[in-house]
């Protein structure tokens, strides 16, 4: 569903991506660890279509991202660190405005469904987003994945500075996604996270994929280890 | 690629976004009392001014009426006030009208000339201290829409909204466009009504709508929903090429006092250094000399009156002045006129020719500021703008010569050039001349005159999208 070539993005004399070689499947969870700087976000960044790659190509579903940057939009979703939105809406309106805007309208139950889907509790559905925690905005940013049917789902630090509560409850929701036939690409930090939801874990350090390897292989420790001893 | 259905979405959402803050309501509040109070003493000033002006007019033409019988000649002398009311539109646009005047003497002998100073003809931005409701609408509304436009995409950029924006299936070009419809909305429904609702009220307290007027005011109000538009995608384009909120204030103000002050002034400036116009005394001097040059009526050894004399009695078969049919010193005074108000009309036409190019800078700089071409086409419209007082100028020159020509030709079939200083003809004669009443440009002609303008507001608009669209194809700008 998600294939990287070759992927290089370089910026003047420094290589911010380096030959990235990743294939996510349908259904697959692939979480990509590093410190900042790694290469992560710009790897998210190329497969939005937001840069394009010096080198190497990035595709959704067999599409060239660089050629056809608008005909993947109909693919994708997109959950960064911290899911502002619109303060003034209230989340089913932030919720409507988005699928609104991915072409699909809903009915308010319809949209009350998908936030329920997203864990979000009932009684937030009409605050203002002003109101929210982090760990609440998540929520109606899965929410808009998942009214815009999103084949996949490209993560940004997702639970960065959420509780450990939300961090979980977060966590479920996407295995539930990917058990759903999502393929999700996650960038993080958090390695305890990466190894509870992800199918495949990559470590990337100075642009470099280092080593990929199987989630259910290892342990958390044996992965911190890993970790520390790559970056 | 554009999607007419996100458009109207992003649109909608911009709108409400606006009248969810109470931020623009509070601004739009003080700009709705300052437009008012800007009518309101427009309107009161105009009012006055024209019922003391036809109050004035009736006081000089019942002077001119009541004159005993006398010589056509003194009552030549006597002279006459005729004056330009203000026109219907004036009390929304000032332009001009502060700084030229409305009234001229006629006698004569002598081409009196309205304010002819340099400020008084070119479009200066003297105009800063008064409040009228076109300075309003060309001044403070731009500013109205970069305090509630400045963060419309910068502020998405900033906390990351836009990149989420961006992966639904909305293009960048449908986000910006949207976000200008949404903007020009709001900019239109708050400020087009107070436009329409000053100028029909204005009007209607005059009591007089007429239908060239409606047009005008229909023309004015297209217009000045263009500038609006304008104005809001330059807010959105700058906002979206801004990594910030902040940025885009600062860069968005500094734009504001580049082509609301600086550039005008300079254009003011450039105009009248490249083409420099003479002042009062020069070109009265200038008229004066050619007048002497060209003969002396006075003089008896004139050339050019001496060839006159001599021609006039070859003409009637006679050997002398005093056994001609006709009054000589008539003859006399009207080849004087003639001289006279041709030299005037070349120098006055050279003058104008002067001003009219200084004012082509400001014309052509209306390609690179959108102020002052809707500064110009406002002043066309409202009839207060440099050709409506030329046109005023004019009229009366041609008004004061035909006035004098008649005078001179009872002069010269009526009075006997033997007994001429004692004679009288009855007031009869003068009484039946027309009255003065200024004829205003018509709104063809006004448009015309602002032409450059008219051109520059839709090149702007289409420069304006060309802009968005260059800046939505740009990567770098999306995030």
């Amino acid at each position: 569903m998600l294939k990287a070539i070759d992927l290089t993005k370089r910026y003047g004399g420094h290589t911010a991506l380096n030959n990235l070689n990743l294939h996510v499947r349908q259904g697959e969870i692939f979480a990509l660890l590093g410190q900042n700087g790694a290469g992560k976000t710009t790897t998210i960044n190329l497969f939005l279509g937001f840069i394009e790659p010096t080198e190497g190509s990035a595709s959704i579903n067999g599409i060239s991202v660089a050629e056809n940057s608008q005909k993947i939009k109909e693919y994708l979703a997109y959950i960064p660190e911290t899911v502002m939105l619109y303060p003034n809406l209230t989340g089913l309106e932030n919720l409507e405005y988005f699928s609104l805007l991915a072409g699909f309208s809903y009915s308010k139950n319809e949209l009350g469904k998908f936030l329920t889907t997203a864990g979000l509790q009932t009684q937030a559905f009409d605050q203002r987003l002003a109101g929210y925690s982090k760990g609440m905005r998540q929520k109606v940013g899965i929410a808009i994945a998942v009214a815009k049917r999103a084949k996949v789902l490209l993560l940004d630090e997702p639970t960065s500075g959420l509780d450990p509560k939300a961090s979980n409850e977060f966590s479920q929701i996407i295995k539930t996604l990917a058990a759903n036939g999502t393929a999700i690409l996650m960038a993080t930090h958090d390695i305890f996270r990466a190894k509870q939801v992800a199918s495949r874990i990559g470590i990337m350090k100075e642009g470099n994929l280092q080593s990929v390897i199987d989630a259910a292989s290892i342990s958390a420790n044996e992965l911190e280890s890993l970790y520390l001893k790559t970056v | 690629m554009m999607h007419f259905k996100f458009i109207t979405v992003i649109a909608r959402q911009e709108w409400a976004s606006i009248f969810r803050s109470k931020i623009p309501l509070a601004l739009f509040s003080v700009l709705l009392v300052v437009s008012l109070l800007a009518t309101f003493t427009g309107w009161q000033y105009v009012s006055k001014f024209n019922h003391q002006q036809r109050a004035a007019h009736q006081q000089v033409h019942d002077q001119w009426m009541s004159q005993p019988n006398r010589h056509p000649h003194r009552v030549a002398h006597y002279g006459y006030l005729v004056f330009r009311e203000k026109s219907a539109l004036s009390f929304f646009d000032f332009g001009l009208d502060s700084y030229v005047g409305n009234s001229v003497f006629l006698e004569a002998h002598r081409q009196n000339t309205v304010n002819m100073s340099e400020a008084g003809f070119s479009n200066g931005m003297l105009r800063f201290g008064e409040l009228s409701m076109a300075m309003v609408l060309q001044l403070l509304v731009p500013l109205f829409i970069i305090f509630i436009g400045f963060q419309t995409v910068a502020s998405l950029k900033q906390n990351g909204v836009l990149k989420i924006l961006l992966c639904q299936r909305a293009s960048y070009l449908d986000i910006l466009i949207g976000k200008t419809a949404g903007l020009t909305a709001v900019g239109w429904t708050l400020f087009l009504p107070l436009l329409l609702l000053s100028l029909i009220t204005g009007n209607l307290l005059t009591g007089q709508v007429a239908a060239e007027t409606l047009l005008r005011i229909v023309m004015l109000t297209i217009l000045y929903a263009l500038y609006f538009l304008i104005i809001v995608i330059l807010v959105v384009a700058v906002s979206a090429v801004s990594k910030s909120s902040k940025n885009a204030l600062m860069s968005l103000v500094l734009i504001w006092m580049l082509f609301f002050i600086v550039i005008p002034k300079s254009a003011q400036t450039l105009g009248s250094s490249l083409h420099q116009a003479p002042d009062k005394i020069a070109f009265e001097q200038t008229i004066e000399q050619d007048v002497s040059k060209q003969g002396d009526s006075h003089n008896p050894d004139d050339p050019y009156f001496a060839n006159l004399k001599a021609n006039t009695l070859k003409k009637y078969g006679v050997d002398s002045i005093s056994k001609l049919p006709v009054n000589y010193g008539a003859l006399v005074m009207q080849e004087g006129e003639n001289i006279s108000s041709d030299i005037f009309n070349r120098h006055f036409d050279h003058l104008i020719s002067i001003y009219r190019s200084q004012n082509a800078v400001c014309s052509i700089l209306a390609f690179a500021d959108p102020y002052l071409a809707i500064r110009n086409i406002s002043m066309n419209l409202s009839g207060t703008d440099f050709e409506s007082f030329t046109a005023f100028q004019k009229q009366t020159e041609k008004y004061r010569f035909e006035k004098t020509k008649k005078l001179n030709e009872i002069h010269l079939t009526q009075i006997k050039y033997q007994n001429d200083n004692q004679q009288k003809v009855s007031a009869k004669n003068w009484q039946q001349q027309p009255d003065f009443a200024f004829q205003p440009l018509p709104v063809a002609e006004n448009l015309s005159a602002g032409s450059f303008s008219l051109a520059a507001l839709v090149l702007w608009v289409l420069a304006g999208f060309g802009v968005l669209a260059y800046v939505s194809s740009k990567r770098e700008y999306q995030l």
